[in-house]
């Protein structure tokens, strides 16, 4: 599934570095399905893929399981000193750090997450969540 | 992914290839996992893990990574990475992982800021 996603990324002419990304954000959305939405083991995941222009590629993850929204996880706090730093939460993190656009919305029986990439250098990243003395 | 481990004087020289991804993860925390242990030997060997070779890695490595982390941080002991590839470094970066670890540029710099002894052998081939 992240070869076939990852395919149709370098086919759209994205950068070496720009399809590693593609990669993570794929495979982190995917393992949390597996994860969250069908925590006993099996279940169907569908992906379609479109192409809007030739540098845009969207990314459309589908699955029955459990409903859950990963955009509701809170965003870890990165900046804290090592020992209190928790060990999780860096998956949806890099989901929405490497997609352009990321939207969930729950359609009828299904979990529907849908990403949009452009061929984009990453951006240089910035923890605006954090407060000072928090 | 593959690895080796060589010890070079107080430093455990872990070597890791490949991709740490969700399917590798466990394999990964196999091979580092024996070198956390508190053999009750003083002091503990330091650990530089040589990720050159390292070409992709999800937050299942990076789980790995900041456990093994916290573990050497409560015995005192460094635990550092070394040879980041561009896309590699770009993932510690955004997830703010040089505040987990310490990330030298290439071997020789990690080997040479952890132990001289280690250094000097390196050299030395």
């Amino acid at each position: 599934m992240i070869d076939f996603v990852s395919g149709l990324a370098r086919e759209r002419g994205f950068g070496p570095k720009r399809i590693l990304e593609v990669e993570l954000a794929a495979e982190e959305a995917l393992v949390n399905i597996l994860t969250y939405a069908y925590p006993k083991g099996a279940g169907d995941i569908e992906i379609a893929c479109r192409g809007e222009g030739g540098s845009r590629l969207t990314v459309e993850i589908r699955d029955y399981g459990v409903a859950f929204d990963p955009l509701s996880f809170p965003v870890p706090d990165l900046l804290v000193e090592l020992a209190i730093r928790k060990v999780g939460g860096l998956g949806v993190f890099f989901v929405r750090q490497m997609a352009d656009h990321v939207e969930y919305r729950r359609s009828e029986n299904a979990n529907v997450l849908t990403l949009t990439f452009t061929n984009r250098e990453p951006q240089k990243w910035v923890n605006s969540t954090h407060t000072e003395g928090t | 992914m593959e690895s080796s481990v060589r010890q070079i004087a107080d430093v455990s020289l872990i070597r890791i290839d490949g991709r740490v991804d969700h399917a590798t993860a466990k394999a990964f925390e196999e091979v580092i996992k024996p070198h956390l242990d508190d053999t009750g030997g003083a002091p503990l060997p330091k650990i530089l893990l040589d990720l050159g070779g390292l070409s992709f890695m999800t937050s299942a490595g990076l789980r790995v990574l900041m456990i093994a982390a916290k573990a050497c941080a409560a015995q005192g002991r460094d635990l550092a990475v070394a040879a980041l590839q561009p896309a590699i470094a770009e993932i510690f970066k955004i997830s703010r992982f040089d505040l987990v670890l310490t990330i030298y540029p290439t071997v020789e710099d990690g080997l040479s800021s952890l132990s001289s002894e280690a250094a000097a052998l390196w050299e030395a081939g």
